[in-house]
């Protein structure tokens, strides 16, 4: 302490261990919030097709259309250890060849501040619903369920499951006519 | 320039370890109100601006040697002449 850099050091040194204490504490209060909230997901328009996946093996697969309607208010999961939230929409379904598949469909990037109450009619999904096999067509229990990354300030990265899905059953005749 | 040489720049080590104390005492209490006031707000940002208030104010007030520093010098004893008895077995031998 008897020169000005050595004061300067030692009060940046105390400020970013101060500052790194109160990032932990910021960390423990949000550590038991329940980020746990209900979502309704209800599905408009459901086609399966048999095609060609020339992206992998060229042979013909099921690739599954469907729109969905989704309806969540997620304004209350944000706090102050709360940058923004990953949805993201996955279904999941059994065939005779895999005991779980697991797609996902759509995704949604919310940071914090903006419109977190979602209300989506016949929403397109983002992603292709291939199955790797023929296991959509005629499939009578494939699930939907919206789920979230929290990405915090500081502290875990949980995947949260949200309250509510919906399970749909793909028509027994592949759609030929384009969609 | 004179003048400027003779500014003194120095603290006391009384005045060292209230410096650091005094630093320690404000970042610690922003800390403390901007912790609270950012719980409050729900915006950890602002904690972390209120630190960094507490930061600034806490370099203005004790990283520069201000006079409050320096009311406490040590008394040190007078330099005795350099041709006394006392310490005469020392020099000799360096000059050979």
């Amino acid at each position: 302490m008897h020169s000005l850099l050595s004061r300067g050091n030692a009060i940046v040194a105390y400020t970013l261990s101060l500052l790194a204490c109160l990032t932990f504490l910021c960390f423990l209060s949000t550590l038991f919030v329940d980020y746990r909230t209900n979502a309704t997901i209800n599905t408009v328009k459901v086609v399966v097709k048999n095609v060609p996946d020339y992206s992998a093996s060229r042979e013909k697969c099921d690739l599954g259309f469907i729109t969905f309607d989704l309806h969540a208010n997620l304004t209350n999961l944000f706090n102050w250890n709360v940058k923004q939230l990953f949805l993201y929409l996955t279904a999941e379904y059994t065939t005779a060849n895999n005991a779980l598949s697991q797609v996902v469909l759509w995704d949604k990037i919310i940071l914090r501040g903006e419109n977190a109450i979602l209300d989506f009619k016949s929403m397109n999904t983002k992603y292709y619903f291939w199955d790797d096999g023929n296991g959509l067509r005629n499939n009578s229990n494939v699930t939907l369920t919206l789920a979230w990354n929290i990405i915090p300030n500081a502290g875990l990265l949980p995947s949260i499951f949200a309250r509510g899905q919906h399970s749909f059953t793909f028509p027994s005749e592949y759609t030929v006519a384009r969609l | 320039m004179d003048y400027f040489r003779n500014i003194p720049v120095h603290m006391d080590f009384d005045g060292q370890h209230k410096a650091e104390k005094l630093s320690r005492i404000i970042i610690t209490l922003f800390g403390a109100v901007g912790l609270i006031w950012g719980y409050i707000i729900q915006q950890f940002s602002q904690t972390v601006y209120i630190v960094g208030a507490g930061f600034v104010l806490a370099a203005i007030v004790t990283v520069p040697p201000w006079p409050m520093y320096r009311r406490k010098p040590l008394i040190w004893q007078k330099p005795r002449p350099d041709n006394e008895q006392g310490d005469s077995h020392q020099k000799p031998k360096k000059k050979k």
